[in-house]
């Protein structure tokens, strides 16, 4: 549309001039009664007709018609270009001056006009293509329409989207036309965030322009024979680093919501396989119970209710194991004091202590962690079973937590016999148990499940030997901020 | 005697209690689930309720509400699952008295009970009362230990008469807060664990390995009667 406003019509506009400058004189002679002030106006407004509508060149050319039209046809005498009073000498001069000054201003004011017009139609264009953006959530078919679009609406002649893959090379490209563009400038646009504009072959201007994502750059937006403003370009490119971002986001939240979901499943259906698991064995057991209560009970029966208790601790511990596995277990952590986990731990495993002295420092009361309570205190309760288990019956086991550094660590020594170094590590993994171990009963899952437990709440968990020549049960958690 | 109310999903379990509570000598009504158990409620009274908390139609915890709305006093015991502490504290500050951990022994169920169904005889705890080698005088505020005199704080003293107003129930730590400091606004857990610790090696023969004042890992405190 400015395209043709430019060529043709300006052409037309100097004989149009003419014409309308001459149509109006011939009027106003049809007219002998009008005064020379009358003529005068009426002539201006021609002359302001003429530069609003063709713009200054045919304005100035109507605005010299016109004083020359007035001289010959009005002023006396009439038909000739000579002025035979000094005043209308300077009369003429200030309706020259005058026609000149409309035509100027009027042609001016159309400008603006057009220029506003101009600036109108980018927005309506952007508007247009943010609504569009904004509607598809899906990147490929978000890119094919936003490309198609960009083109109408910047007016060029091809329009490519490249964006950069996560190993920032500028892989996925999005194209109107395959015309080549200059593959340099596009890297160097992406790279450097430079923005750059040619003389287009094609007509109009190529353009490069980085897609600004936050201070990153997503990728290069390249408009070539654009014939539109280089700024309507720019907000083009802001307006897609936008989109991108946008379904970046939607896309992770999706992500997100279905790892959740599928946590969620697997958890519920683990807890049912738990329960499903162990509710036989918990009536199996309670059925012995009623039973010795009910008929006095004899050493079988004690044997089957221990072996039931057993089995039912087993089930325990391989569901912990699955659900380690599976990534059901998810901690949730909460600021709690160390000597809360400790308490929570003895009073939980404390029967497994019952044939041993167990020895407490109590922890400043003020020395927390950020853990999920139960399943530090299921990690220490580990340590205290196993060091139960693995010293001998009268001697002392010390529970300790001590703060150093950025770390807390939480520690259970017995008096046992210790784990010579080059087993300490093989202990951690699932089913081992140790040669001279096999008279203890265990199934050989509490140490993998503790250090499972307390690496999922960022600490580390490590055996060493304790000053008595026993082992050291070591948990050691971040501080945190408190 | 006494009634019990038996909620229970599972049917093998379900067995396994109303067989206990019977061998006690307690007339034993078992339902299996909520809905059922609150429609007993309409028709009789029940001197103890033992509900499961997972069940179809209504679980525990609602169960709970609703029996509490009534204006219920029957003590209420449930069955939980390991490391469902959050649940419990939901349990208890709802108007539970107790409860037990699956997979828990028959053996323990009942002396729970037992603990619940003594405090409901004798409503108002007495002013004196001896547990093996502690006596406690509610009146004249002191406390002996193997007959010797024990000096408690005001708030040790506070904390041990609130437990002993219903001895084998389980405290959270709000309730006991909200009893013995009247808010739970800037007192912590941590604050009432230091005096319950002090309060144990005041009366406790092996601090760390308490008989009397339990501790629930993550809910509360409880003052154990002898089983």
């Amino acid at each position: 549309m400015p395209k043709t406003m430019k060529g043709t019509t300006r052409w037309v506009g100097y004989p149009a001039s003419v014409l309308v400058v001459a149509a109006t004189i011939v009027l106003l002679k049809l007219f002998p009664a009008l005064t020379d002030s009358s003529i005068a106006l009426l002539l201006l407004l021609a002359v302001f007709l003429c530069a609003s509508v063709w713009q200054s060149g045919p304005g100035v050319l109507a605005a010299a018609l016109a004083t020359l039209g007035f001289n010959f046809f009005f002023i006396s005498p009439l038909y000739t270009f000579t002025i035979a009073d000094p005043r209308n000498v300077a009369a003429l001069f200030v309706f020259l001056v005058s026609a000149l000054l409309i035509g100027r201003l009027s042609a001016l004011s159309r400008r603006r006009l057009r220029l506003l017009e101009a600036e109108r139609r980018d927005l309506i264009a952007l508007t247009q293509l943010s609504q569009g953006f904004l509607s598809d959530t899906n990147r490929e078919t978000l890119l094919g329409v936003a490309a198609d679009r960009l083109r109408q609406a910047l007016d060029c002649e091809q329009v490519g989207i490249l964006l950069a893959d996560e190993k920032g090379e500028l892989s996925q490209r999005i194209e109107t036309e395959r015309i080549p563009y200059r593959e340099d400038i596009a890297e160097l646009a992406f790279r450097q965030g430079n923005s750059a504009a040619y003389p287009s072959e094609l007509g109009g201007t190529d353009i490069y322009l980085p897609i600004p994502v936050g201070l990153q750059r997503a990728g290069v937006l390249v408009a070539r024979g654009l014939r539109s403003s280089e700024r309507l370009a720019e907000a083009c490119a802001l307006l897609i680093g936008l989109a991108v971002e946008r379904e970046r986001f939607l896309r992770l939240t999706r992500e997100a919501e279905a790892t959740r979901t599928s946590e969620q499943m697997k958890s519920t259906l683990l807890a049912q396989l738990a329960h499903d698991l162990k509710t036989p064995v918990a009536a199996a057991r309670g059925a012995m119970e009623n039973w010795e209560a009910a008929d006095g009970g004899s050493g079988a029966s004690r044997l089957a209710r221990e072996q039931l208790s057993a089995l039912d601790r087993r089930v325990t511990e391989l569901m912990d194991v699955v659900r380690l596995d599976s990534g059901a277990a998810r901690p949730r952590p909460e600021r709690v004091g160390c000597g809360e986990i400790v308490e929570a731990a003895v009073a939980r495993f404390g029967d497994a202590l019952a044939d041993h002295t167990l020895f407490l420092e109590p922890p400043p009361p003020d020395l927390t962690v950020e853990v999920d309570p139960a399943q530090l205190t299921e990690a220490l309760g580990h340590g205290l079973e196993n060091a139960a288990r693995y010293s001998p019956a009268g001697s002392t086991i010390r529970v300790s937590a001590e703060s150093r550094n950025d770390e807390v660590y939480l520690r259970v020594s017995d008096q046992g016999r210790g784990i010579p170094p080059g087993d300490r590590d093989r202990v951690f993994d699932r089913f081992v148990r140790l040669e001279d171990a096999r008279e203890v009963p265990g199934s050989g899952l509490g140490l993998f499940i503790a250090k499972s437990l307390v690496a999922l709440n960022g600490g580390r968990l490590r055996l060493g030997e304790s000053e008595g020549g026993g082992t050291l049960f070591e948990i050691a958690l971040p501080r945190g901020a408190a | 005697m006494s009634r019990v109310l038996v909620a229970e999903d599972e049917p093998a379990i379900r067995k396994v209690v109303r067989d206990a509570f019977e061998r006690e000598g307690h007339e034993v009504t078992a339902v299996i689930d909520g809905r059922e158990a609150l429609e007993r409620f309409g028709e009789e009274d029940f001197d103890l309720v033992v509900t499961d908390l997972a069940m179809p139609n209504l679980g525990g915890l609602e169960l709970v509400q609703e029996i509490r709305k009534r204006n219920v006093s029957a003590p209420i015991l449930v069955l939980t699952v390991k490391n469902e502490e959050r649940e419990k504290v939901r349990l208890l500050d709802a108007g539970a008295d107790d409860f037990v951990t699956k997979p828990f022994g028959v053996a323990e169920l009942l002396a729970r009970t037992r603990a619940l169904l003594r405090r409901r005889e004798s409503a108002a705890p007495a002013a004196k009362a001896q547990w093996g080698d502690i006596e406690v005088d509610l009146e004249a505020r002191t406390v002996r230990k193997k007959g010797h005199p024990v000096h408690l704080t005001p708030i040790e003293f506070s904390i041990l008469r609130t437990m002993l107003g219903k001895p084998g129930a389980v405290w959270t730590h709000r309730q006991l807060l909200a009893s013995v400091w009247g808010t739970t606004a800037g007192v912590t857990n941590d604050t009432l664990r230091v005096h319950v610790g002090s309060l144990r090696r005041k009366l406790e023969d092996d601090p760390n390995r308490p008989h009397w004042i339990r501790t629930e890992p993550w809910v509360g405190y409880r003052f154990a009667p002898e089983d």
